[in-house]
């Protein structure tokens, strides 16, 4: 079976565009949303307040005998001022039972959260100290990792192209940077997505995710662009149709087979590992899976055109002369 | 052959050096998986100090030692962060709330006169203070609790009484009119003193007390947040005017460190920078575990899968494959050992993914030795040029990869620095495990005869696969 890539690209690239355009639909609905007023639900590391998680202690006689109300837990917070913060019930890890409350609030100080948990543990039960988790952050300090975060995406971006430009052409480079661009947008899009429909937020995991997104989806182009580049050079007046074609499917089984083996302990983070992973291992698959989309289906095919353009297609460099002669 | 086999004894010394390592020197586990608190202080800009410098970032950090010694903690970590940021963590301790009432809020530091008739009992205080700060040291390597809770009482109430030996000068003689401090050596150069030094109005205050003191046996009592640090006597000859000018030299046998410690902590505690606590994080012991354990069994789930995987898949060179990734793994967590990198969640995160690139690599080299026995080489040229060819694909992604990883590196913070460091390390050891490994283990293996039959490397070799042929035979 030989899969001829380039004979339907067009195919290749409507679907590729039409889930990014999906993704960009949906960070704009979001934006305008006055919920959310971002692309993407960002969590506490980025715009700062206070995150209380309580657990009760059912070790303790008669502690756990009622479920905890909402509506309970909803009126304390109103008593103490804090009528708008987001309140949720969940379940702990060892029982399944909803013994837990989740706030998430404006910043609060010392006072105040004292105040609210011993408030708390009145109406609903003693909580289980080795439990808690009380997290809070700072606004600038979430703008800064922010900052920080996008620097560093944009600086590996670079470091990538300089460095293929080196060992390939200009060109090539281009092409896979536009297939990573291609990566992290699918993957903020449908986190965004998930961020209107379930309500899922993004936190700074989220940036070192789509890092590494980038450092795997560059690694599949290479392997394609490695290949192309050596058929090159042994038969540099074969068409560059062919060749690209020829390349993809040489490397297909290894393409396949590598995202298949990264992806087997991701899935098994996601379904059975803690809950501070799971939306992390659930990022690297989508990115994953559109860095493997991305290199076999958009950067080759683009390269394919490009070259075609250009009547480039007999260009034969060694590796490491950079290209000079493009025009 | 001969080499090969070097290599692999080479290969076995270094697995059986790494695994004795790791566990004798295990990694330190981040803050996220052991359960504790953290703490990001800011150090806020004033209109009298518009920017934050190392010097006075380190003089807060001073200070905020001092205040997180007095809690008792064991093994607190306290590191500078940024230009403006210190952090603090503290290992076991779920309720940060005693943390954040001793760190916030300015230093204090005063200057503070001897009341008379108490040289005796001071020098009382002193020395059992001195026994019990001793004994406290002592405690925190023993980790009873309720020792250490009981001892730092003790050394609060000696606090107290100490303080209470004390006055305040009126107007008290506090940080603000100090405007520096540092250690010195002395004119014959074995000792080090420590200077200050006053702004006007604070020599004049300084005249003042000095004055009261001179020749007496009283000392002024140098307090950073009500605990005394230093108390020197101020010698006979300035009974008529005390020390005038603004500047003053307290003498001792202090070291080099000793004085720059007290120098920075002078200033620390002058500093009119308000620190502000910008962030807290805290994570139950439990949960802390909880998640770890759940997310190494899924990881090590998810990994044997890949090992079977290999070896349906690839047969003998998939064993081979499997081989070289425990050797890996054993590598690279012996690397973490032996540079000292705290494991956090995101880390192991890291470390896991590297393994999936390591796993790549043997890919990348059995799918070419395949491609290369299909198009009728030998079985020994297959596994060579597989081995060869293979090599600038491998080289090129993990070269990306690393590139991605300094950035983060470099730029990032906390765990997305841990992140970045693991997967960095595991791509360099894979680097070694996935070819020179594999590689020695290939040769010796088909250096058996028994292992020599190409259908042990690739299944139904002739017929299936015959356009692929083809296209490398061209």
């Amino acid at each position: 079976m030989k899969l001829s890539i380039n004979k339907s690209r067009s195919l290749w690239w409507t679907i590729s565009c039409a889930i990014t355009l999906a993704g960009i639909i949906s960070m704009v609905i979001s934006w305008q949303n006055p919920e959310i007023r971002a692309p993407l639900r960002p969590s506490l590391d980025f715009v700062g307040g206070t995150r209380l998680q309580f657990e009760r202690d059912c070790s303790k006689p008669g502690n756990c005998d009622r479920p905890i109300d909402i509506n309970v837990v909803r009126e304390v917070a109103k008593d103490q001022g804090l009528g708008d913060s987001s309140i949720q019930i969940v379940a702990d890890k060892e029982t399944r039972q909803e013994n837990g409350i989740l706030i998430r609030t404006k910043n609060l100080d010392r006072d105040q959260r004292t105040k609210l948990q011993s408030a708390l543990s009145e109406k609903v039960g003693t909580f289980d100290e080795q439990k808690n988790q009380i997290d809070t952050v700072g606004p600038t300090l979430g703008r800064e990792l922010f900052t920080s975060g996008v620097i560093a995406l944009i600086v590996s971006f670079a470091g990538i192209v300089i460095y293929l430009t080196f060992r390939f052409q200009l060109d090539y480079a281009v092409f896979a940077i536009v297939a990573l661009f291609h990566d992290v947008l699918i993957t903020t899009g449908i986190f965004s997505i998930f961020g209107l429909v379930f309500g899922t937020e993004v936190d700074s995991l989220f940036i070192v995710s789509l890092l590494t997104i980038t450092g795997f989806s560059v690694n599949d182009t290479v392997v394609i662009y490695d290949r192309i580049r050596e058929t090159l050079k042994i038969n540099p007046n074969q068409p560059i149709t062919e060749i690209v074609d020829d390349a993809v499917n040489q490397t297909l089984g290894r393409s396949i087979n590598t995202t298949l083996t990264t992806m087997l302990p991701l899935f098994a983070i996601f379904f059975f590992g803690g809950e501070t992973l799971k939306n992390f291992a659930l990022a690297l698959i989508i990115g994953f899976a559109a860095g493997a989309y991305s290199s076999i289906f958009i950067a080759s095919t683009l390269l394919t055109l490009w070259r075609e353009r250009t009547g480039k297609s007999t260009v034969v460099e060694t590796a490491g002369v950079t290209d000079t002669s493009l025009e | 052959m001969q080499r090969q086999r070097s290599l692999l004894a080479l290969i076995l010394v270094l697995v059986i050096a790494a695994l004795v390592f790791s566990f004798k020197y295990p990694a330190p586990l981040g803050l996220d998986l052991r359960g504790g608190s953290q703490l990001t202080i800011q150090v806020k800009p004033t209109a009298q100090i518009p920017q934050i410098t190392d010097r006075e970032l380190e003089g807060v950090k001073k200070v905020v030692e001092g205040r997180i010694n007095s809690l008792g903690v064991s093994e607190p970590i306290i590191q500078t962060v940024g230009v403006d940021k210190i952090l603090v963590q503290l290992p076991g301790v779920n309720d940060p709330e005693q943390a954040e009432r001793v760190l916030g809020g300015t230093a204090q530091l005063e200057f503070r006169l001897q009341k008379p008739n108490t040289e005796t009992p001071l020098l009382a205080f002193q020395s059992s203070r001195f026994e019990l700060k001793a004994k406290q040291e002592e405690l925190k390597k023993s980790q009873d609790q309720a020792a250490i809770n009981k001892n730092l009482e003790d050394l609060k109430n000696n606090n107290q009484a100490i303080a209470e030996l004390f006055e305040s000068t009126k107007p008290p003689l506090d940080g603000q009119y100090l405007t520096d401090a540092y250690g010195e050596p002395t004119q014959q150069g074995n000792n080090w003193n420590v200077a200050i030094r006053f702004n006007q109005k604070g020599g004049e205050l300084f005249a003042e007390l000095t004055k009261n003191l001179a020749g007496t046996g009283r000392s002024i009592g140098i307090f950073l947040d009500n605990e005394l640090i230093s108390a020197p006597v101020v010698g006979v000859e300035f009974a008529n005017t005390g020390i005038t000018g603004g500047s003053a030299v307290i003498t001792g046998r202090f070291t080099a460190q000793q004085a720059n410690d007290l120098g920075v902590q002078l200033r620390g505690g002058a500093l009119p920078v308000p620190v502000e606590i910008a962030e807290i994080r805290t994570v139950g012991a439990t949960l802390g575990q909880d998640s770890i354990k759940s997310s190494i069994y899924a990881g090590i789930g998810g990994l044997i899968l890949v090992l079977i995987f290999m070896v349906v898949y690839y047969r003998l060179p998939g064993l081979i494959a499997d081989v070289a990734l425990i050797i890996y793994a054993i590598l690279t967590w012996a690397s973490f050992c032996l540079l000292n990198v705290t494991l956090t969640l995101p880390g192991i995160a890291g470390f896991i993914l590297s393994i999936g690139m390591a796993v790549d690599a043997n890919v990348l080299i059995f799918e070419r030795t395949r491609e290369e026995l299909m198009a009728g080489k030998s079985l020994y040229r297959s596994v060579e040029s597989g081995f060869y060819r293979a090599f600038s694909s491998i080289l090129d992604g993990n070269v990306t990869t690393v590139i991605a990883c300094a950035a983060l590196f470099y730029l990032g913070a906390g765990l997305v620095k841990g992140f970045a460091l693991t997967l960095g390390l595991g791509v360099a050891v894979s680097m070694f495990s996935a070819i020179t490994c594999s590689r020695s283990l290939m040769f010796v293996a088909i250096s058996i005869p028994a292992l020599r039959k190409p259908e042990l490397f690739c299944p139904n070799l002739p017929g299936s696969g015959s356009s692929n042929q083809a296209e490398v035979a061209k």
